[in-house]
């Protein structure tokens, strides 16, 4: 008995150190250097207790970031989950070529985000395909591209973030479709309800819980966003994401890692209080059969 | 009415794959225009195309550098969540010891946890533990994952134990049922976590740029990045580049489509 317990414990040897050394020793870590100066040039730390989080709520470049980073969640999130739906109910009945549409509409969800990022960069700038598009549609284009305008860099990036997730996202909802039973439309086909009865009355509330795993996962991946900001404009024209911000004031020039270290813990209690009202609204309203 | 539905229904069909698969084939297409042709616009007409940017990367060999680190480092840390996972979700799925109860609750703690928490720390830890700039930073910290762990031991809790019990009375050691008996049984979900975990680390961008410096450990996400910086963006090169990143994962893609679409339903991907 003895043998086997320490049998278990061995098996489970590699998640315990990985856990240990690469994610509890750094929150914690990360946690007490947020209440120091501990910058990379200087070889003392000080303990400045709070001053870290005021100076950041006063830092105008963090509160631009803090913006940035609530457009982009709120400002993408409902595109991403409706159109994500409306893809999944397209391509959920039996037909024809279904399976390459689906793979098709996947597509770009496999694909690195650096790619997309390079090819959107060329499609976005001045002379380049959506501009082109955008200028036959009569839609004003900025004088250097999108990508170099502070009016439009951001909600450029953002697009194309809604275009690159909806794929991904229409899966989760096909398994959510394909889990509800087919006897409930039947049975509501026989008591006269219409299709767009049967969507509102079965879909949309047995979706419930998948939607709410897609709008959380998608939320706390948004509030990240980093990467097509590094590739896209490196942060201006107004579009630095607070993932953005700590990478700049952690890991470049200053390398303040005090200072960056309390804008992650910042970010990770906005992570934590936005998921958790998440599933508070959407349990509040669950259906009672 | 039913062929006009039809019709309507794939012209929409149609109209939402264009947008969706256009900007993959736009790649194609510069990658594959001579150098000084005009980018900015797709030629119908235009069918001229040569490989010559691709061969260009190749002459260098820093691109060959790239795709084997990528490579390396792929496969090494799916072997790695291949094994550990399995290890790591069966002592969970079947000792019930107060040592595995406390394993899962932190595995689905991390699960929680995003990860932009640890960008600071890990790279102020790799840098004092002297493993900054070297593979072990690629790989050590994501040889075994919280999901791959929790996706496995579902899988583990489904398969009865009746056939662990039958090797144990035929006098099989504990060592050779895992590996012999269980480990085979759940071939299926452990090809769904490698093609996930190999998909998540081949386009991992965030921590691989932050934890190396040198150009020969670049992986190829880290590579194409940073290299557009340098000078004026030379696009059919970038394109080419890119092609290179995208075509492992398109054939895997095509292959193992399976498995991804059961892994993605299984829970999300954590980057």
């Amino acid at each position: 008995m003895r043998w086997s317990k320490a049998r278990a414990l061995v098996l489970g040897l590699p998640w315990l150190l990985t856990f240990a050394l690469f994610w509890l020793y750094p929150i914690v870590y990360s946690l007490i250097i947020g209440f120091t100066d501990k910058q990379l040039l200087s070889p003392e730390r000080h303990w400045v207790g709070l001053d870290n989080y005021r100076s950041l709520l006063s830092d105008p470049a963090f509160i631009a970031s803090l913006k940035n980073t609530f457009i982009f969640v709120v400002g993408t999130i409902p595109f991403t989950t409706v159109i994500a739906l409306a893809l999944a109910l397209l391509v959920n009945r039996e037909f024809r070529g279904r399976g390459v549409f689906r793979s098709g509409y996947f597509l770009p969800s496999i694909t690195s985000m650096v790619v997309i990022a390079l090819i959107f960069t060329n499609l976005y700038q001045r002379g380049g395909y959506i501009a082109y598009l955008a200028s036959l549609a009569g839609l004003s284009v900025p004088e250097h591209g999108f990508l170099y305008s502070d009016s439009t860099a951001l909600y450029s990036i953002m697009a194309m973030d809604v275009w690159m997730a909806v794929g991904y996202y229409m899966l989760i909802f096909l398994a959510g479709l394909k889990s509800i039973p087919g006897e409930l439309y039947e049975s509501a086909a026989v008591s006269g309800a219409g299709r767009i009865r049967q969507f509102f009355s079965i879909t949309l509330p047995l979706l419930r819980p998948v939607g709410l795993f897609i709008v959380v996962i998608n939320s706390i991946k948004s509030f990240q966003v980093f990467v097509e900001i590094f590739v896209m404009t490196k942060g201006k024209f107004d579009t630095s994401t607070m993932v953005y911000f700590i990478y700049e004031t952690g890991l470049t020039t200053k390398f303040q890692f005090g200072y960056a270290s309390a804008a992650a813990y910042i970010l990770f209690v906005i992570i934590a209080v936005f998921a958790a009202a998440q599933f508070w609204l959407f349990r509040r309203k669950q259906v009672v059969w | 009415m039913r062929a006009v539905r039809t019709t309507l229904r794939y012209a929409v069909l149609l109209a939402v794959l264009v947008i969706m698969v256009f900007p993959l084939l736009w790649m194609f297409r510069v990658s594959l225009l001579e150098t000084g042709a005009s980018i900015s616009l797709f030629d119908v007409s235009n069918l001229d195309f040569t490989l010559q940017n691709y061969l260009d990367l190749f002459e260098s060999d820093r691109m060959a550098r790239f795709l084997f680190n990528s490579a390396f480092v792929g496969v090494a840390v799916t072997l790695g969540n291949i094994l550990f996972c399995f290890m790591v979700a069966y002592t969970i799925a079947r000792y019930r010891y107060i040592v595995n109860k406390m394993l899962f609750v932190t595995v689905i703690l991390i699960l929680m946890i995003p990860a932009h928490i640890i960008i600071i720390p890990l790279y102020v830890l790799m840098v004092r533990w002297g493993l900054y700039d070297t593979y072990w930073a690629l790989i050590l910290p994501w040889l075994v994952n919280p999901i791959g762990i929790f996706l496995v031991k579902q899988y583990i809790e489904s398969i009865p134990p009746s056939m662990e019990e039958a090797a144990r009375i035929d006098g099989a050691g504990e060592m050779a049922i895992l590996f012999r008996v269980v480990m085979p049984l759940c071939r299926p979900a452990l090809a769904v976590l490698a093609i996930q975990v190999f998909f998540t680390n081949w386009n991992s961008f965030l921590f691989p740029f932050i934890l190396t410096q040198r150009e020969g450990i670049r992986t190829i996400p880290v590579a194409l990045a940073l290299y557009q910086g340098h000078q004026a963006i030379d696009w059919q090169h970038l394109m080419a580049g890119s092609g290179i990143a995208v075509v492992p994962v398109l054939v895997l893609f095509v292959i193992m489509q399976r498995q991804i679409v059961a892994g993605i339903t299984a829970g999300g991907i954590k980057q």
